[in-house]
């Protein structure tokens, strides 16, 4: 813009030089060329604010504070699709839901869920449960889960912490891929998972979804079949074995050992 | 009474405070002090004691290092160790298909100790017996080592196994490593306490028949990388570090031997009320705190709580001073002794007579040097 301004001025001068000097053609001419330019600084105006508008919209128009806690962190679980740590899930609410999730808000629901569940049991259409770690079908430190998910999605064997953040690794870029125009939190997002898969590419130029993607169903293939075989077996005896709330929010007091002939 | 009875009541009406590998480490940077010896194994809150008897510590772990060590730590193992995963694969070639995690720091929600450790026992065993893909990284592991004929809980960061087959202690610290090089003194006590958890690892392994090079004399420590925050991870070699804990360990007096030498209504209670004022009186507190003898060394300064209090206990003699002082006039006890031997007013005994002749030597030269003595 500073050029078309530049341009304005000296045509300003021009066309003042020129009535001075008495040269009517000159004077129109370079009248002409004013006003056109003036028209052009005036396009480009107009498209500045545009652009400032919709910037300083975005946010707003977006699912904002507006949501309860609950509602923003199914969200973000809903992108990932597996269990995931507070730190990822606000990660997550922050790339491709805009305000950022309050932290302090997150450690007290999984507690607060069990409660509303125990008090009226599935009278909401999703509570925000635990999954369970395969062995002792104990609540996951740290992890929280939607219950409407199948029993084998929430259940955690050894090789299940490595298999989600692969999974969640793909399901980001993909949504990458979807999203009209990710913002710099998506990417990276994006980046911090592919620094830590091995071939999702690498340099700080912004990382390729598809290669990322490409990368983690490459490693993804060594570790899933051994790890559907755990996560079937524990999700079938937690059906068996543990009551409604226990399946969603883990069995504390009763140790529950496996009894079957793992290795 | 038994010595167990003996150290509760030395302790008084409080739970007993964990040792970790950095007070073990410390405490056998000074094998030869009764007090501390005594302290640790009853579990005394010694910053507290120090505080009551009028000699607070002047320093304690600042909550800014903590937390900056708590976050860097839960970031490096943050999804499943993925961070500390790149590092072992990219720097130390752990094999793709090994990834799998299990956490320790609680087992069904229950966080007895017992349990933990019990629980540890069994996965490092299965791991240790079927090799291949029986585990590869165990998250806040509980181990056990004997210290002083007692068994102390420690609590590493991570064991990584499977290192081409060997356990490896993995340690965690937020000093940096810059351009390749990180603080001297914080390294060799990182070395140190990995030094221990190596020793608990093998002691617990053969426990179950494994010989000690199932655990590997390299630790792992991953620190942040020049001024960022992301994480880098070197081998240590902590074979130095073993033998001169194995020694000092091993020279660590029987606890019970020590107990049985003090009185037995011997407390250092400090009969704290329900607000958590404590009421013992500082004087009476003094008193049965000396009752212990000490072996105040300057180093105390930077390693244990009570080291004001020993060294307020020290003063006026030379074993305070340092090693060095003690080793050249290890016959003459007193400051006051020393002056008096150098300005001859005061009669050598036989075995100070070296030590004499030397210090009116020293003071002569002083009283000759230009400039005069000041």
């Amino acid at each position: 813009m500073e050029a078309i301004e530049r341009r304005i001025e000296k045509l300003r001068a021009e066309v003042r030089r020129a009535t001075a000097s008495g040269d009517r053609v000159r004077a129109r001419a370079m009248r002409a060329e004013l006003r056109e330019a003036e028209h052009v600084w005036d396009e480009a105006l107009a498209a500045l604010e545009e652009k400032s508008a919709t910037a300083s919209s975005a946010p707003v128009s977006r699912s904002g504070p507006l949501l309860p806690i609950r509602e923003q962190v199914h969200q973000a679980l809903t992108v990932l699709g597996t269990p995931a740590a507070q730190r990822l899930i606000i990660a997550v609410h922050d790339a491709f839901f805009g305000s950022p999730l309050a932290a302090a808000r997150l450690t007290s629901l999984r507690r607060d869920e069990e409660r509303s569940f125990r008090a009226a049991p599935y009278s909401r259409p999703y509570y925000l449960c635990a999954a369970l770690t395969a062995d002792l079908l104990a609540p996951a430190r740290g992890l929280l889960a939607v219950s409407t998910w199948p029993m084998e999605r929430r259940v955690i064997g050894p090789l299940s912490p490595r298999v989600n953040y692969l999974e969640a690794a793909i399901r980001v870029a993909e949504s990458l891929l979807r999203a009209p125009e990710p913002g710099p939190a998506a990417q990276r997002l994006l980046r911090r998972f592919a620094v830590n898969i091995p071939g999702a590419g690498d340099g700080a130029k912004p990382r390729d979804p598809q290669r990322v993607a490409a990368a983690a169903r490459a490693e993804l293939e060594v570790h899933s079949g051994e790890d559907r075989a755990v996560r079937s077996e524990a999700a079938a005896r937690a059906r068996i074995q543990l009551h409604d709330a226990e399946q969603l929010f883990g069995s504390r007091i009763r140790v529950i050992p496996r009894t079957g002939t793992g290795a | 009474m038994t010595t167990e009875a003996r150290l509760d009541r030395i302790r008084g009406a409080v739970p007993p405070r964990n040792h970790n590998a950095r007070t073990i480490a410390a405490l056998t940077s000074n094998p030869g002090c009764a007090r501390r010896a005594i302290m640790d194994a009853a579990g005394v809150d010694k910053q507290r004691l120090a505080a009551c008897a009028g000699f607070p510590a002047p320093f304690g772990q600042s909550q800014f290092a903590i937390t900056r060590g708590n976050a860097f730590e839960a970031q490096v193992k943050a999804n499943g160790c993925a961070e500390l995963l790149r590092l072992l694969r990219e720097g130390l070639g752990l094999p793709i298909p090994e990834v799998s995690y299990d956490d320790l720091e609680e087992v069904a929600g229950n966080t007895s100790r017992e349990l933990r450790h019990a629980r540890t026992r069994s996965l490092l065993a299965r791991a240790a017996a079927s090799g291949a893909d029986a585990g590869t990284l165990f998250d806040h592991p509980l181990l056990r080592l004997a210290v002083a004929g007692q068994q102390v809980y420690l609590e590493p960061d991570l064991i990584a196994f499977q290192l081409h087959g060997q356990f490896h202690v993995v340690e965690m610290k937020s000093f940096a490593v810059i351009d390749g090089q990180a603080d001297g003194d914080k390294v060799a006590a990182a070395a140190t306490q990995s030094a221990v958890y190596v020793l608990a690892l093998r002691e617990l392994l053969a426990g179950e028949g494994y010989g000690p090079d199932s655990v590997s004399h390299e630790a792992v420590l991953v620190c942040p990388e020049n001024f960022s925050n992301a994480p880098v991870a070197t081998l240590v070699d902590v074979r130095k570090q073993l033998t001169v804990l194995r020694r000092q360990l091993s020279r660590l007096e029987r606890i019970d031997s020590l107990a049985e030498l003090l009185p037995p209504g011997l407390t250092f209670d400090l009969m704290i009320d329900e607000a958590g004022v404590a009421f013992r009186p500082a004087a009476e507190l003094t008193e049965a705190i000396r009752t212990v003898p000490a072996r105040y060394v300057p180093e105390c300064l930077a390693s244990c709580e009570m080291c004001y209090f020993c060294r307020d206990e020290a003063r006026g003699t030379t074993a305070a001073l340092g090693r060095d002082v003690r080793d050249d006039l290890g016959a003459v006890e007193t400051v006051s002794a020393v002056l008096g031997l150098a300005d001859g007013t005061l009669t050598p005994a036989d075995e100070q007579a070296e030590a004499a002749a030397m210090l009116q030597a020293a003071a002569r030269l002083r009283r000759e040097t230009p400039g005069g003595a000041a």
